[in-house]
């Protein structure tokens, strides 16, 4: 670029107009993100219940978390199991759901628009609204069993139940965002593959499989990646469902609650924050992993 | 200048220029608001909220050079103490609970109020000569008194006065002091609860409207052993206890097994309070802040009643459930606040409490004065109310209740659901309280 008499200040000016048009983005994301981030991690070797001077105390904090809390493998058994009773369906309903959405039919865009829906509730006003249909005796859910003469089901009363419930909510509530990005990339798929399919003589079912699924992976593989992240960072559905202590006894005690519990009901800030940071690494783990085996099986297409 | 395009320079320039003019205002704003209030923390539903109001207004009207602030908390009064507090905006008086306070007044966030006594001799034995001791005690902590009791929040029964007449089951007791059995209370259950022909129950002989686990407790403890020992920083909780664990058990069998009293699932759809209020329960257990839901109620005829006692306890008893005020300890107001604390926690603010029907004042001129009996006066039993806060056990008293709260609700809801004998407590529940008071 160059000025109307050549010269660079008018370059100079506008890299630092473009400095001053980002420096308040990026004060924000210093104050509220990098801030935030490092005194987490800082706090996690400290003892502090927010009242008395932090304690250096090492890695203490983790140390009890790994070897002397119980309460540590039960919350990361349930946010495994979560993560997997969230994810699976997720994924099938979502790919089922965007093949289904992915047509030229005449109304196609109200269909869209509905199964959409659930993108724009907040989770709270989700949990709410499903604890009207977990109701035992005359919810939406025991109602419509009752019709095919199959018994009330405990669903948020007994733990087994707890979690098959807060996994029902979560895939309601993640299957939209799923079916989006899916849909997106199946609609990128070139149609002359299917054409060649066919002319191949292969069934709907078998260009499903061999064309859109292969074609469509590097989607698939970021929904699988934010629903691990989302299954692990749960904790506003658990907690308007269940309430606060995870419940019933231990049934959905994941590793949100189990921060939540230990930040702001025991102010035991330093534990929480160690906490905290097993879960990043844990999530980080996860990523790469699914990062790499994603590269490894494009590379192999 | 209409016809001139409004250019980006202008906007951004106006953006700035409103911008600073809104965060001047508002900053002047709030300094006018803030600057010499004193702040009063408290939580409380729309009808007790006005009764505060009323205290506060009394005290404004007493104390004219003092203006008091209030700050209506959320639904979690600890958690919004907590961060007020460490982010340096503590309120000056906060309202206190007997089982959580202890967290507070272990972290140096109570003033000790000892000091402020020992100042007072005055006030210090008027107060001492018209309290109950076991209250006032409530908020005793490591030496320190952390808070002034305010009002008695100990549990008793509400009964449906008609439903009583219509199945032939004698009146219950009417003071602490006649008690009542676990069985005859069981018998009366059963006679007052109703089922249709397809066995659904039409009517609860007894419902619970307090918290079911911390109730488990009550009837534990009612059952001739205390919750804990001492009750102070206690070294040991009954939940191993012979005695305690049979009569938790009597309170899970009454949905469990008697199914006289609701389960879980029959309780999702409905309130307990919303049972007892249309007339589908016969008792409630409750506290006095269930008494203007219940007075409110439609065509509701009701008194109150003491709970019963177990075979192995000498009768029932209520709970020392009580809430008092308590000064922060960087409050800059401190003498302001003792003042406002003298004035609530004192005869004129006491007396006030109990004429405004609202709660059940903690000295004893208060609760034995015309104006509580004048709004009590659809209570036949006032004697239930007013002997309460001397016929009560303790809970326990410990910085570590709220992981304590969280075990009891782990182990005990099993035991309720059904799931689980009370039996169980003995060797879950009990070991595991044993190391966080060991660790906390």
């Amino acid at each position: 670029m160059t000025s109307r008499d050549g010269g660079p200040r008018p370059t100079k000016r506008r890299a630092r107009a473009g400095r001053v048009f980002v420096a308040p983005n990026l004060i924000a994301i210093a104050v509220f993100m990098l801030f935030p981030l490092g005194f987490s991690l800082y706090m996690s070797f400290q003892t502090w219940d927010l009242f008395t001077p932090a304690r250096f105390v090492g890695l203490a904090n983790f140390g009890h978390l790994f070897t002397a809390d119980p309460l540590f493998v039960t919350a990361l058994r349930n946010t495994v199991v979560y993560t997997v009773g969230t994810l699976v369906p997720t994924v099938l309903i979502s790919l089922v759901v965007a093949a289904l959405l992915n047509r030229k039919l005449k109304g196609i865009s109200v269909f869209r628009a509905v199964v959409f829906v659930p993108l724009a509730v907040s989770s709270v006003v989700t949990a709410v609204m499903w604890q009207f249909a977990f109701n035992t005796d005359d919810g939406l859910l025991n109602t419509m069993l009752g019709w095919i003469r199959l018994g009330p089901v405990p669903w948020l009363l007994e733990p087994g139940w707890a979690m098959v419930s807060l996994c029902m909510v979560s895939v309601w509530k993640s299957v939209p965002f799923a079916t989006v990005v899916v849909l997106a990339a199946m609609q990128g798929v070139p149609h002359t593959l299917y054409e060649a399919a066919r002319i191949d003589g292969a069934s709907e079912l078998r260009q499903f499989v061999s064309i859109t699924v292969p074609l469509i992976r590097g989607a698939l593989s970021f929904v699988v990646v934010i629903s691990i992240i989302n299954a692990f960072q749960a904790f506003d559905q658990v907690y308007v469902l269940t309430g606060g202590h995870g419940g019933p006894e231990t049934g959905t005690y994941v590793l949100g609650i189990m921060l939540f519990q230990n930040a702001f009901a025991f102010l035991d800030f330093g534990y929480a924050s160690a906490l905290a940071w097993v879960m990043f690494a844990i999530l980080l783990g996860l990523t790469l992993l699914q990062l790499r085996l994603t590269r490894r099986s494009s590379m192999r297409l | 200048v209409l016809d001139q395009p409004f250019g980006r320079r202008t906007l951004l320039r106006g953006a700035g220029v409103l911008g600073a003019v809104s965060v001047g205002l508002g900053s002047a704003g709030c300094g006018d608001d803030d600057a010499d209030a004193l702040t009063f923390f408290f939580q409380a539903n729309p009808e007790e909220a006005d009764a505060r109001l009323t205290i506060v207004q009394a005290f404004q009207r007493a104390n004219p050079g003092i203006r008091v602030r209030t700050v209506l908390s959320g639904p979690d009064p600890m958690q919004q103490m907590s961060t007020f507090c460490a982010g340096g905006k503590c309120p000056d008086v906060l309202m206190a609970w007997e089982l959580t306070y202890a967290g507070l007044a272990e972290r140096g966030v109570l003033a000790d109020l000892n000091t402020m006594l020992a100042q007072d001799h005055g006030f210090a034995a008027q107060l001492k000569a018209d309290s109950v001791r076991d209250l006032y005690d409530a908020f005793a902590f490591d030496g320190g008194q952390y808070a002034l009791p305010e009002q008695w929040s100990g549990n008793f029964l509400f009964y449906n006065k008609r439903l009583f007449a219509e199945a032939g089951v004698p009146a219950p007791p009417d003071r602490w002091d006649q008690p009542w059995s676990f069985t005859e209370f069981l018998t009366a259950a059963t006679a007052l609860t109703k089922r249709d022909r397809s066995g659904k129950t039409t009517q609860w002989g007894f419902v619970d409207t307090w918290v079911p686990y911390y109730s488990a407790g009550l009837f534990g403890m009612n059952n001739g052993t205390p919750w804990c020992h001492p009750r102070t920083n206690p070294t040991h909780l009954n939940f191993d206890d012979e005695a305690f664990i049979e009569g938790v058990q009597f309170y899970a069998d009454l949905a469990v097994t008697h199914r006289v009293a609701p389960k879980a699932a029959d309780v999702q759809s409905i309130s307990t309070m919303d049972l007892f209020s249309s007339g589908r329960a016969a008792m409630a257990l409750g506290g006095h802040w269930r008494y203007q839901t219940f007075s409110r109620a439609d065509g509701l005829d009701f008194d109150v009643t003491v709970l019963p006692g177990g075979p192995k306890g000498n009768g029932g008893k209520s709970n020392i459930g009580t809430t008092g005020l308590a000064i922060a300890a960087s409050s800059p107001r401190k003498q302001q606040a003792w003042e406002f604390l003298k004035f609530a926690a004192g005869p004129i603010g006491q007396a006030l409490i109990g004429e405004s029907g609202l709660f059940v004042p903690v000295l004893t001129s208060a609760t034995r004065s015309t104006g509580f009996a004048l709004a009590h006066n659809r209570i036949g039993n006032l004697a239930v109310l007013t002997d309460g806060p001397s016929h009560s056990g303790y809970l326990p008293v410990t910085p570590a209740w709220p992981k304590i709260d969280a075990l009891m609700d782990r182990y005990i809801g099993p035991v309720l659901r059904g799931s689980r004998p009370a039996t169980s407590l003995k060797t879950g529940l009990s070991r595991t309280v044993e190391q966080v008071l060991r660790s906390p």
